[in-house]
């Protein structure tokens, strides 16, 4: 009884688990089908797999739409980095009288749900003739990610012992180049999972992409959404475009797990 | 701790002038894209201007717009949509989450691979996972779930149909409950062992030992989770967007789609902002509460 109970317990985890993850399975497995065996119930495992589905999606053009998703979400993540480090930098470090404020600001910056500013953002944009384009997305993606930088990389510069960054300042070296030469270089783990985060939030963004775009900057969950209704009877083709659009953001998420309730709590909690 | 900071700052000789050139430019810009914009939001919530009739131009209105919006019964319904959905949908994150993270809090084979695949829903975009919901599990002719039915022999259920907003809550716990399970696992693994053993030394059974040392421990990684699952959950937009738009009427519309119907489906401008406002108003109130609740508990933390 004694032994039986903890193995119960691991097959029910088991069980839960391919559960839980079927779905996503299927959306690997499916784009692997061709349309007759992907609506087959049950879900067949065995099947031959084709390429077709992705050999299609290459001709139709989504290509364009991956294409658009990774230049907003590289480039909004590096000018999030850009902009948010220094100030986490300053917040961790140069100890100011109202860095407790500053945080909070920041923080509530980032609770302000999307749709209280869209509006008039979706004006501005329009007056610019920016609407549809990539630069829009890309600022306010950037936005969308400071707060976030800012609290998880304040968290991981107060994990640097301020013996070291004093050390530098005793040597004679200047604030910046002790910055870049030693400060940095300690919480780079840091930086690449906070930079991990932004970049799957920014992926899966749809709100603001399905606000903003049409045609011409169209990124991926724009795209998928377009699903919804007859292209989604290909359940084949279908899987294949939601494969490709999950994948980078699953991938990397798979290997951020570790940092990503720091991440996801923005400090509060280390996991 | 402030002692210690006040003379470190001294030591170091950081000239304010470097700290406000390192945190300047994101306030800036932040304040910008986001703060300012709101201020805009407030502005056209009190005049009239519809996109679709350029030939009635923008005029000044006062508070017509909120009048007029909570004089539509949509919008108690999107009202009270708004509050189930997010209660229900936490509730459910929670309950489920800790179960998930108790399961994984122990020794077994492949740990790591299980809690990945836990993980994984969480990553999913929501434009996928509402339309995989929709068509591979729920579809009443083709789903999985009109297969499971049939073989039990009872007749498919149109669930997006007949239970919209229920449906929707499911689709969105699935995709979040990892993160509270995340959190709490966080949490679990923090309790510290000697706390639990000299419980057990004391003699406390193990139902006492989780309601007495864990429970009290996890508190604060609860109240994180909570409040990060309201911030999110509360502003739900693609999955609903992906599977009713919505409907049936306004039966799975919550106050960010309502706001999307309102400003991109009628160019309502004046009585979309107006809901903006509305949202803002909510998610502040709310927000309040939580934060004295956080800085409370983490007032340590965070100087």
């Amino acid at each position: 009884m004694r032994k039986l109970f903890p193995s119960l317990l691991t097959s029910i985890t088991y069980l839960l688990a391919l559960i839980y993850f079927a779905p996503v399975l299927w959306i690997l497995l499916t784009g692997f089908k061709n349309e007759g065996d992907a609506v087959a119930m049950p879900p067949s495992i065995i099947f031959t797999p084709t390429l077709d589905n992705y050999r299609m999606i290459l001709e139709s053009g989504a290509g364009s739409y991956l294409g658009h998703s990774a230049v907003v979400s590289i480039l909004s993540t590096f000018l999030a980095l850009a902009l948010g480090v220094p100030a986490a930098y300053a917040l961790a470090i140069l100890k100011l009288k109202k860095a407790d404020d500053i945080l909070f600001w920041f923080i509530s910056t980032k609770m302000l749900p999307a749709v209280g500013i869209i509006i008039p953002l979706y004006l501005i944009i329009k007056q610019l003739h920016l609407l549809d384009s990539l630069i829009a997305l890309i600022v306010l993606y950037t936005a969308m990610n400071v707060p976030l930088v800012v609290w998880m990389m304040r968290s991981f510069f107060k994990d640097v012992p301020y013996d070291t960054i004093e050390a530098y300042r005793v040597d004679g070296a200047s604030g910046l180049q002790g910055f870049f030469k030693i400060t940095l270089p300690l919480v780079r783990p840091g930086i690449m999972s906070t930079a991990l985060l932004c970049l799957i939030f920014v992926w899966n963004e749809f709100f603001i992409g399905v606000s903003l775009t049409s045609t011409s900057a169209v990124t991926m969950p724009v795209y998928m959404a377009s699903f919804m209704t007859q292209e989604g009877l290909f359940w084949a083709k279908m899987s294949s475009v939601a494969s490709v659009a999950v994948l980078p953001a699953l991938v990397l998420g798979w290997f951020t797990q570790r940092q990503l309730v720091r991440g996801l709590t923005m400090g509060a909690v280390k996991g | 701790m402030t002692s210690y900071s006040k003379t470190a700052a001294k030591r170091s000789g950081d000239s304010p002038l470097i700290a406000r050139g390192l945190l300047w430019p994101s306030i800036i810009f932040l304040a910008l894209i986001t703060q300012i914009p709101f201020l805009v939001t407030i502005y056209l919530s009190l005049h009239n201007w519809n996109l679709m009739r350029p030939d009635m131009g923008i005029t000044f209105s006062g508070i017509s717009n909120f009048v007029d919006i909570v004089k539509r019964p949509e919008f108690w319904e999107v009202l009270k949509n708004t509050f189930l959905f997010t209660v229900f949908c936490l509730g459910m994150c929670l309950v489920s989450g800790m179960a998930l993270a108790l399961l994984l809090n122990r020794d077994f084979l492949g740990k790591g691979i299980i809690r990945t695949m836990f993980v994984s829903p969480f990553f999913i975009m929501p434009a996928v996972s509402g339309i995989v919901w929709k068509t591979v599990l729920l579809n009443p002719n083709f789903g999985f779930m009109a297969y499971l039915s049939s073989k039990l022999g009872v007749s498919p259920t149109d669930w997006l149909g007949q239970w919209p907003l229920t449906t929707i809550v499911f689709v969105v716990a699935w995709e979040w409950i990892p993160f509270f399970m995340l959190v709490l696992l966080a949490g679990l693994q923090s309790v510290s062992p000697d706390l639990m053993e000299a419980s057990l030394l004391d003699g406390a059974t193990k139902m006492q030992q989780f309601f007495h040392v864990t429970i009290p421990h996890l508190l604060r990684y609860i109240e994180v989770a909570l409040l990060l699952g309201l911030i999110f959950i509360m502003q739900t937009f693609g999955e609903i967007y992906v599977t009713t738009s919505g409907g049936p009427g306004y039966a799975s519309t919550n106050l960010s789609f309502y706001l999307y119907r309102l400003g991109f489906q009628g160019w309502d401008v004046g009585g979309a902002s107006a809901v903006g406002v509305i949202m803002v108003v909510l998610t502040t109130i709310f927000m309040t509460i939580l934060f004295k609740f956080m800085r409370r508990t983490f007032g340590g933390g965070l100087s």
